[in-house]
């Protein structure tokens, strides 16, 4: 007896299930996104700048449905959570660490109608590109500012894996420095991963006991970094995402950020006209890098000068113009020539005043 | 440049040293009883993130060491019931054990990702302070490190308790004949074991980085295991094998800043081929040191 309610309601639920199918069929999404992240969001650094990106691009394209997944490691199971979302309806799939470039690629050849971005890498397919921030000369304004604020003439970097890219990057640090200040050296220690924080606070602080009095880093979160400088009062130079400068009230001096959003826009909506060129892009300051607010310890003149060589790197400015030599005396790039984009990942020396091996 | 470098070399060694001294002590008082864990390393995490996240929420450093010496703790009861009670093989069980750390600890501590904390304070004794840290300008788990590790000593060669745990990890039915009951003992051990991993853990978030990220102890938990060897499961030594393998780490950073003509990539070998040598080199010799019944599941006596 109770039962026949119970009917009524039943029916009444699937009659408005029904009714209401094609009103959200109307807002099917245009696109749906997958986006894999190595680390946390939260790392005030590399996924973080991300995950910005990515929000943006959401922004952009109202109804755009974004699914992704914190801590993928670079290994096969993130080929398995990409299956995943692309099994849930994503189309493009962002992803957004060096490592995980085999795993999509293979993705990208059993469904030839799902769209990559791989972030870093250089491999290409029809429906496969690659994007990165041309990292290597937006490095050499935060030189100038470094070689401008140190007292000791000692600035410190922390790389996290020495690959090609992460060298230049430490390269274009020096010259900017050098620039500015001809006795500036740059100590590197290199802690042998993306994102190891106990390594990274002692390797931060033994660039410290080697005289260093700005720090700044090569790896995916600066957090740990910046944080271990504030706490011996030393200034700091962020990357990755310029929100890290909440972590360094005081000696916070500026740092690179990535700006993700615009290319991942045009990137999902080529992927909605169907018009998807797979590239390879490579965008420097200006466009995929921003430089962050200065520190309220840098004073005009030297923020003056950062601004300055910013626009000049913007404009097309390329430090590797020979003549280059390395710190061991050679000549590495002879007069007359240049290292242009596509040799950003050859560098295995490190230039003149870096102390450190690369290999 | 070699004062620096001796002064950076010591101070680092002790920081990174003492998580693996809690974690070696934890791991000889339950290994003295015959237990051997090797889910160290999930211990370590939950109480890094345990730690973390009551500092996160309460603002006190202490109350978060307190929470992760209770989640360190609790987690090794749990292992402590499978292999003592429930008589699982100790090895695929404590390697269970690493896995459900690892994830617990990334549950409990996502919410606190990226989370701005005060850390242990330092304190400063002998007149500390300034940029380069002062003579000795460490945290409360630091200066507790050496003094635990002598009561750790204290407690299995000079107490009744001590003996009997001994007795259980030489020889369960020989001691079950004497009176003691393993069981009871063994759970005893373990639960001081989890103790101090717990502790190890907290050291590395709540003072080393002020951070939590998953897996963060990277692989110093299975160190920990390896030091324990070296230490001949005696508390004292243990002191000499975590600053060892501290040292090590700090060296190759430090001889890395101070512009050393080795590859970087050799460098970041240094301590791992260094625990490799010491266990090729006094592995054999050590093994006859180890407690009798290490491992073994006692079954009881007929």
């Amino acid at each position: 007896m109770a039962r026949i309610p119970v009917m009524t309601a039943a029916l009444a639920a699937v009659a408005a299930l029904w009714i209401a199918a094609p009103a959200s069929a109307q807002n099917k999404p245009p696109l749906t996104v997958g986006a894999i992240y190595v680390g946390s969001v939260n790392d005030y650094g590399y996924n973080r700048s991300m995950k910005d990106g990515l929000e943006e691009m959401k922004r952009n394209i109202p109804g755009l449905k974004l699914i992704e997944a914190e801590n993928v490691p670079e290994t096969a199971e993130s080929e398995r959570i990409m299956e995943g979302m692309i099994q849930q309806g994503a189309r493009l799939i962002f992803a957004t660490s060096f490592g995980h470039q085999q795993f999509a690629f293979n993705l990208a050849k059993t469904h030839p109608d799902v769209y990559f971005e791989h972030a870093g890498g250089w491999m290409q397919a029809p429906n496969f590109g690659n994007f990165f921030g041309a990292t290597q000369a937006a490095w050499y304004p935060m030189g100038v500012a470094a070689g401008k604020m140190t007292k000791s003439n000692t600035l410190g970097f922390v790389v996290g894996v020495p690959i090609g890219y992460a060298i230049g990057n430490v390269n274009a640090f020096e010259m900017g420095a050098l620039s500015v200040n001809p006795k500036v050296q740059t100590r590197v220690v290199v802690t042998g991963g993306w994102s190891d924080k106990a390594k990274e606070a002692t390797a931060a602080g033994a660039l410290i006991d080697q005289g260093a009095d700005v720090v700044t880093m090569h790896v995916d979160s600066p957090a740990t970094i910046i944080q271990t400088a504030e706490g011996r009062g030393v200034y700091s130079i962020g990357f990755q995402s310029i929100e890290a400068r909440q972590l360094a009230p005081k000696y916070w001096l500026t740092g690179l950020g990535f700006t993700w959003g615009p290319f991942m826009t045009e990137t999902a909506k080529s992927v909605i006209a169907g018009t998807f060129k797979p590239a390879m892009v490579r965008d420097g300051l200006g466009a995929m890098m921003t430089i962050a607010p200065f520190g309220s310890a840098v004073p005009d003149d030297v923020r003056a000068m950062v601004t300055a060589a910013g626009d000049k790197v913007a404009k097309g400015f390329n430090p590797f113009t020979g003549p280059v030599v390395d710190n061991t005396g050679a000549t590495k790039i002879a007069a007359g020539d240049s290292w242009g984009g596509d040799k950003m990942g050859n560098f295995d020396w490190y230039v003149a005043g870096v102390i450190g091996k690369a290999k | 440049m070699f004062g620096p470098l001796l002064y950076g070399v010591a101070a680092s060694s002790v920081m990174s040293g003492t998580s693996l001294l809690y974690a070696t002590l934890g791991e000889i008082v339950g290994e003295r009883g015959g237990i051997v864990n090797l889910g160290l390393e999930g211990i370590m995490l939950v109480g890094a993130a345990s730690g973390f996240a009551m500092t996160a929420l309460t603002g006190n450093p202490y109350l978060g060491l307190a929470a992760a010496a209770v989640a360190g703790t609790a987690l090794n009861l749990i292992f402590a019931y499978l292999v003592v009670s429930r008589r699982a093989n100790q090895l695929a069980t404590g390697l269970t054990l690493m896995f459900f750390g690892l994830g617990l600890s990334a549950l409990v501590g996502r919410p606190f990702v990226g989370a701005l904390i005060t850390g242990l304070p330092k304190l400063h004794l002998f007149g500390g302070g300034g940029a380069r840290g002062g003579l000795l300008n460490y945290d409360v788990l630091v200066y507790l490190a050496v003094p635990v590790s002598v009561l750790i000593w204290w407690l299995l060669f000079r107490t009744r308790w001590g003996l009997e745990l001994r007795a259980v990890g030489e020889s369960p039915a020989a001691a079950l004949a004497a009176g003691v009951r393993p069981p009871r003992l063994q759970y005893q051990a373990l639960a001081l074991a989890g103790l101090l991993g717990g502790i190890a853990g907290a050291h590395l978030s709540l003072a080393l980085t002020l951070t939590w990220a998953e897996g963060m102890t990277a692989g110093r938990g299975f160190i920990a295991i390896a030091l324990v060897i070296f230490a001949k499961w005696n508390p004292l030594w243990a002191i000499a094998g975590a600053l060892l393998f501290g040292g090590a780490e700090s060296l190759q950073l430090q001889l890395q800043a101070a512009g050393a003509d080795v590859s970087p990539f050799i460098m970041n070998m240094v301590p791992y081929l260094l625990t490799l040598i010491v266990l090729i080199v006094w592995g054999w010799s050590r093994q006859t040191a180890a407690p009798a019944a290490l491992g073994r599941t006692f079954f009881g006596v007929e």
